[in-house]
């Protein structure tokens, strides 16, 4: 699934207010450089920090890898204009709430970071409940 | 002497009160006209715009610069792009990005009109550019990274000459490593479709571009009410993720 259906997923989303934690493109820079968009990572752990700021977020959770070796995550999420419009506050993802999150791993060895990413609960139910003013016009 | 100055500096005060007061409404329907010296026409270019998803596809390595109007690039384009390093790009420590990129960053933007020079503001990077309509030129020492804008009304549109930019790696654009010169001059025409706000941008640069290349975008009007949302980059977060970039250069 590309970026751009993630986006117009969240939006329809949004319009019906179950908006699973989908994050809006990373329009400051290229995925591509970053990120392995021919592979897709899941993880699922808990909320160590969330950084809002710009000019991308970013959310940092705990997994337990198979082998029970702990490791910390970082989803790169869009700029806190884009994330405020969708609904998002600082206080939308608090620390030690439970997510499952998949996406694009990143690229460089022996980091964990993830892009274009679904974040949902660990059930897979969403997390946010997000209101947007992306939703009267799709793009031509 | 001193007491008949006071007395005259009273009375000028109040004399400019009076005819500030006055002025004022004449001066809200001069800048709702827009009315730049010796000009006929102008456009009501003013508002906040939306130039999100919602208004045109998010920019990308292939928007808006795609097979249609990727430029050619001189010899000495071609190897600052084969040399360039994504780690070392100035916005991943908050540099603010300039035109022609700017325009199509997919954020909101404010355009405010006045009679002497019209005043972009965009919400990424909390940019401002000043556009002059009052033939003032830049002197030598005027540049900077926005460059210096004159502009001037033509018909229905509003056509803005920007140059005086310093040299910028990423001066092209966020996405193909191509740089920008001293040399670069960017060329915007604004005008009105219905309720859209277009715009065409072209840049020269003969140090980078064969020839001048052009891509067309529109803006939607904002959301009543709309205010433009503080962009404040913050250092950790714009070079947090170079560590997930494999690396070009050791």
């Amino acid at each position: 699934m590309t970026v751009r259906r993630w986006i117009l997923g969240a939006v329809a989303a949004a319009a019906v207010g179950v908006l699973a934690a989908t994050v809006p493109a990373l329009a400051h820079h290229s995925s591509a450089p970053f990120y392995d968009s021919s592979r897709t990572v899941e993880a699922q752990g808990t909320i160590t920090k969330f950084l809002y700021r710009n000019p991308h977020a970013f959310l940092f959770f705990e997994a337990t890898e198979p082998n029970g070796q702990k490791v910390e995550w970082q989803i790169e999420l869009g700029g806190i204009a884009a994330l405020a419009r969708n609904g998002w506050t600082p206080d939308t993802l608090k620390f030690g709430t439970p997510i499952k999150a998949s996406g694009r791993p990143s690229k460089a060895e022996g980091t964990h970071g993830m892009c274009c990413a679904k974040i949902t609960k660990p059930d897979g139910s969403p997390i946010v409940a997000g209101k947007g003013v992306q939703d009267e016009e799709p793009p031509k | 002497m001193s007491t008949t100055i006071s007395r005259r500096f009273a009375v000028a005060a109040a004399c400019a009160l009076v005819v500030a007061a006055a002025a004022g409404p004449m001066r809200d329907v001069a800048q709702a006209q827009g009315t730049p010296p010796a000009a006929a026409k102008v456009p009501d270019l003013s508002g906040v715009w939306d130039g999100t998803n919602r208004a045109r596809p998010v920019n990308s390595e292939t928007v808006p610069w795609g097979k249609a109007n990727f430029p050619e690039l001189t010899e000495r384009g071609l190897a600052y792009q084969k040399i360039f390093d994504e780690a070392l790009a100035p916005k991943y420590d908050c540099q603010p990005s300039t035109p022609p990129a700017l325009e199509y960053d997919p954020y909101f933007m404010e355009v405010v009109q006045w009679p002497d020079r019209v005043i972009f503001r965009y919400e990424k990077d909390d940019q401002m550019r000043t556009v002059w309509l009052d033939n003032r030129r830049p002197t030598s020492v005027d540049y900077s990274l926005q460059g210096f804008s004159v502009g001037r009304y033509e018909g229905d549109a509003l056509t803005v000459v920007t140059d005086h930019f310093v040299f910028d790696i990423t001066g092209f654009d966020d996405y193909n490593g191509i740089p920008s010169s001293s040399q670069k001059k960017v060329i915007e025409r604004y005008w009105r479709e219905g309720t859209e706000l277009k715009v065409t941008v072209t840049v020269e640069d003969p140090m980078f571009l064969k020839k001048p290349a052009s891509y067309t975008t529109r803006w939607l009007p904002a959301p009543k009410g709309y205010h433009l949302i503080l962009w404040d980059c913050d250092p950790e977060a714009s070079r947090a993720m170079v560590k997930f970039l494999p690396p070009k250069y050791k």
